[in-house]
């Protein structure tokens, strides 16, 4: 069977400065993957690839067996399958809780009206805040609104999970919150790829973890390897700041 | 003859001119907000050629008095190419061709004003431009737009003034013909002054409210 994520040879530059210098990676169905690495290594650009929000400049990215990298092929479509949590939120302000939810599925003629009132009903109650419906995202604190844009990334039903440093902008007190959240996703089997610096959900959670430096993959492996074995020397350094 | 017997004499010649003056504001602002809707968002978007075009037709108007316009359009496109522009017609073209400038420029600032996340949100959920657009960012970029499309309405309001130039019936060209009666200039002047002052102080009011009932906690 074909993998969920295939990645080949991915190359990623802004004006002259390359950012992703030929990544490879393969993720298979149902499985979590956590990238690490310090800031400016790539990692957000790599994960924004996946869903070409960043225009890719080589290489091929196939993704549930679309080519994305392909100019004809209509990314609208594989994007739904793919949900997106951000470091900031994103919600939509001028919309309550529910309607940022019921967005997407309504437009996108995947779901009627009571269809997506009846989800999203149910997705606030697994995230926990089925008593905020019809509240604006004004009125949320940062891991509230944090566990929203989950919600709302799963309303359209998507068979893969991408969360770019989800609890970054988070104060301390609320992180647990929104790992939870993400720990249950992972426990019911989706396919997750998390840009994160939380050492501790990656080691726990993932089932691979990928470390990237300067463009490239530097070390991957599962997280007991990564944490207790680390092999680059580079790899060590980081993990010795961060730990 | 008192203040009162002259606003008695001619209030309804007055009111008319006003009259026309507000309904030509009113359709000049209507192509006025789509022509700047267009060239807004064509100057918002990422395509090169659209930003060309809308940057071409924005520097164009603003870089031409209105004055000029009026003439070119009433007198220039009749003769040049042999086609026949009512006064009304020329006039609303002359003025909304001109506040859709200003308009534009007003359009792109309002949608550049919205958060770049939620564009990227909202088509990482699948939707396309158009819809992202019409959905997400425009009613946020109108709120925050609101303000300064008010100011264009007013702007536009004063402006129908020069349109008597090529003798649209407004408010002026309808004082300047009663004063051509009567000799009284100073104190028609300043009952027309005193009726655009009502009627914009009128206008701003009810802006305001709409405005306030618009605005949401951030």
């Amino acid at each position: 069977m074909q993998n969920k994520v295939s990645v080949k040879g991915l190359v990623k530059s802004f004006g002259d400065l390359e950012v992703l210098k030929g990544m490879d990676v393969e993720i298979e169905e149902g499985e979590v993957v956590c990238l690490i690495g310090p800031s400016g290594s790539g990692k957000s650009t790599f994960l924004r690839c996946l869903n070409r929000l960043e225009e890719i400049t080589a290489g091929t990215v196939v993704i549930d067996g679309f080519l994305i990298t392909d100019p004809q092929t209509d990314i609208n479509t594989v994007r739904e399958n793919i949900g997106m949590v951000f470091q900031h939120f994103n919600l939509f302000p001028h919309k309550t809780v529910l309607e940022n939810i019921m967005l997407a599925p309504v437009e996108l003629k995947r779901k009627t009206k009571e269809e997506a009132e009846t989800r999203g009903i149910q997705l606030l109650e697994m995230v926990g805040l089925s008593d905020k419906a019809g509240v604006y995202p004004a009125q949320l604190s940062g891991g509230q609104k944090q566990r929203v844009a989950i919600a709302r990334a799963l309303a359209m039903d998507p068979d893969i999970m991408l969360f770019d440093e989800p609890t970054s902008a988070l104060d301390p007190e609320m992180v647990g919150e929104v790992l939870q959240v993400m720990k249950q996703l992972a426990a019911d089997g989706m396919t997750m790829v998390v840009v994160t610096h939380e050492m501790g959900f990656a080691r726990e959670v993932s089932d691979r973890v990928i470390f990237m430096d300067g463009g490239y993959i530097v070390e991957e492996g599962p997280p007991e390897q990564i944490f207790e074995h680390p092999q680059n020397p580079r790899t060590i350094d980081f993990l010795n700041k961060v730990l | 003859m008192t203040i009162l017997e002259l606003i008695a004499e001619n209030y309804a010649r007055l009111l008319e001119g006003m009259g026309r003056t507000l309904l030509l504001t009113f359709w000049s602002l209507i192509l006025a907000s789509v022509l700047g809707l267009i060239f807004g968002m064509m100057k918002a978007a990422r395509g090169k050629i659209w930003h060309i075009l809308s940057s071409l037709y924005v520097d164009v108007i603003r870089g031409i008095p209105v004055l000029v316009l009026a003439f070119f359009v009433y007198f220039g496109i009749p003769q040049g190419f042999g086609v026949n522009i009512s006064i009304f017609q020329a006039s609303l073209i002359v003025l909304s061709l001109n506040a859709g400038a200003y308009m534009a420029e007003i359009v792109r600032g309002g949608i550049q004003s919205v958060d770049r996340g939620q564009m990227e949100a909202a088509r990482s959920l699948g939707l396309p431009y158009r819809k992202a657009m019409q959905k997400v960012v425009l009613p946020q970029a109108i709120r925050t737009m609101i303000p300064s499309i008010i100011n264009q309405f007013i702007i536009t309001l004063k402006d129908t003034s020069i349109l008597s130039v090529i003798g649209y019936a407004d408010l002026i060209k309808v004082a300047k013909a009663v004063i051509a009666r009567n000799f009284e200039a100073f104190r028609i002047w300043l009952i027309v002054a005193l009726m655009y002052l009502i009627v914009i102080t009128v206008l701003s009011k009810i802006a305001k409210a709409i405005e306030r009932r618009m605005t949401y906690a951030k």
